[in-house]
């Protein structure tokens, strides 16, 4: 029912957007805290700037806040259908 | 079933639900607004190029021989003028973020929503968007007529006029952005030489694709579905807040009418349904049909309608900046327990970061207790305790600093270090111990304070209370 009216770019935007918005306070929070020259000392070998680990770092946490985002909107909505009973006979 | 009256209810509320929402998510027709010209239009064009004009100058300041805003990300510190912050000093821009969203909720309750019609990013790149398409396509009939017109020659390069424009300023502001990260000098000759890092190139491509898709082509999606404050502004208004509303009371009945026409004999109100408050919407919405959360607050409407007034000889002000009150003829409170709290509060706040940022310095000291034994006798009757101090040097260049600590008399400081020199941006960890004589030790545990202070500079200075423990 939810999934039949929002549609799929909405859904995409109610996931990615907030997501975003976290992640980008995450990354800042997290790399005031912790050095990534002292967060990954074998770093050397590959040779990854700062910026690069800023980068990778700010998307693992977007994928983990959108994870949490799609498990949220998927909750919400096969919760909607055992609200309403009577849509499982339509 | 039994309850067959309460189902058919539950279906019919279900519909109509479901309405709702497909009205919500229906397909989005695009918008053309109208250019409009008008005292808040030109208010807006300032705001616009004020602001866009601190976003593209502001990397290429100098200050002190550095640039004068840099957040160097490999180094850990963020240069902003005069002032150098460590990952230490994050607290400050937590403050800061308070501040801002603490001015939000103050200036919604008083003045609605000018952060989206003025102010906001959003707003200003979708209006410099539409400022290359007005210039490039026409204005919004030649932009509809355009639209239209199946592609050829001449709508092809119009179209490819356009895109090369929008795609330019956001490299442009993708390039900006990675500025306020990188040296930006720097960065340009890099960028002119196509020797730009991975990293980099990302950056600029991934905040230039982000500016075109929201300015180009989200526009006011982004206001309907995305922005957060759009959703929850509503509650921090109140009968008292400034809004832009149409007077029914004086509009209608609406109808059309020549300019000579006598408007109390025909029983029409003032609104002439021209629909030019419709045009101009840059979401798209009816404003006389009362406040909606679609509207930002731009004052297109009140642009266009005052000059369809004037046009038509009647008083301007037909939709116009006002309050609910006054629309309903109530008076209208500036001040209230609302702005009052909010302002407090929005003040205490910022006293507080001034005061903070006023009294930091450049130097921070902990001193942290051996926790393995709490304290030795050494071979001549005295009692030593052992610490480790740690030293934050936050400025720009090295310094070389005297450690003094009293609170005991004649408590006997022993360093490894005859000079304790800490770099720029440098903690160091220095083992300090001390000894006192047990005879003046009086209690179990007695308080002593370090002091550190620079030999070249007697204001940098910090001082820390530490125990010192013995026997009794």
């Amino acid at each position: 029912m939810a999934d039949r009216q929002i549609p799929g770019i909405h859904k995409c935007i109610a996931v990615l957007w907030p997501s975003f918005l976290t992640a980008v306070i995450a990354t800042g929070l997290f790399f005031s805290a912790f050095d990534p020259a002292e967060l990954f000392p074998f770093n050397a070998d590959l040779e990854i700037s700062h910026m690069g680990i800023y980068t990778i770092g700010f998307f693992l946490f977007w994928l983990l806040t959108a994870v949490s985002g799609i498990g949220t909107l998927y909750f919400a909505m096969t919760n909607c259908m055992r609200q309403a009973p009577d849509s499982r006979e339509q | 079933m039994m309850n067959v009256p309460e189902a058919q209810g539950q279906v019919a509320a279900r519909q109509s639900d479901e309405q709702v929402e497909q009205s919500l998510y229906a397909k989005q027709q695009k918008i053309y607004p109208r250019e409009v010209h008008g005292v808040f239009a030109r208010l807006r064009a300032l705001g616009v190029l004020g602001l866009l004009g601190i976003y593209y100058i502001t990397p290429w300041l100098r200050w002190d021989g550095h640039q004068a805003v840099l957040l160097d990300l490999p180094a850990r510190k963020f240069h902003i003028f005069f002032i150098t912050l460590w990952p230490q000093d994050f607290i400050y821009l937590a403050f800061l973020l308070i501040i801002a969203g603490l001015s939000l909720f103050f200036f919604t309750a008083l003045a609605g929503r000018i952060w989206c019609g003025y102010a906001c990013p959003q707003t200003v790149w979708t209006e410099a968007f539409l400022w290359i398409e007005r210039k490039v396509e026409g204005d919004r009939m030649r932009q509809q007529k355009l639209d239209a017109l199946p592609m050829n020659a001449r709508k092809f390069r119009i179209k490819a006029t356009k895109q090369f424009l929008w795609l330019a300023f956001a490299a442009w502001t993708g390039f900006t952005f990675v500025g306020y990260f990188t040296p930006i000098a720097e960065l340009g000759g890099r960028m002119l030489a196509f020797s730009l890092g991975p990293w980099e190139t990302f950056w600029v491509i991934f905040y230039g694709f982000a500016t075109y898709g929201n300015a180009g082509f989200m526009r006011e999606q982004v206001c309907l579905y995305m922005c957060p404050y759009a959703r929850f502004q509503s509650a921090m208004f109140d009968a008292d807040t400034l809004i832009i509303s149409y007077l029914p009371a004086r509009g209608e009945p609406r109808g059309s009418r020549k300019r000579s026409a006598d408007r109390q004999a025909m029983g029409l109100g003032d609104c002439i349904n021209c629909t030019m408050c419709v045009q101009v919407c840059p979401t798209g919405i009816d404003i006389r049909d009362g406040l909606q959360y679609e509207c930002i607050a731009c004052s297109a409407c009140i642009d266009a309608c005052d000059d369809v007034m004037d046009k038509m000889g009647y008083d301007k002000g037909l939709i116009k900046y006002t309050t609910q009150n006054t629309v309903e003829g109530a008076p209208t409170h500036i001040l209230r327990p609302r702005i009052i709290i909010y302002g407090i509060i929005l003040l205490a706040i910022m006293a507080g970061f001034v005061y903070s940022i006023s009294q930091r310095t450049s130097l921070g000291l902990d001193v942290i207790r051996d926790r393995n034994t709490l304290y030795r006798e050494t071979g001549e009757g005295l009692i030593e305790n052992v610490y480790t101090l740690k030293i934050l040097n936050k400025d720009d260049i090295a310094h070389v600093y005297t450690l003094t600590v009293g609170g005991i008399p004649g408590l006997q400081l022993y360093t490894d270090h005859d000079k304790i020199q800490v770099d720029a941006g440098e903690v160091k960890e220095l083992p300090v111990r001390l000894r006192a004589d047990e005879a003046e030790l009086k209690v179990r545990s007695s308080e002593v304070l370090f002091e550190l202070v620079a030999t070249d500079d007697p204001e940098l200075a910090v001082s820390e209370e530490a125990r010192f423990l013995g026997p009794q």
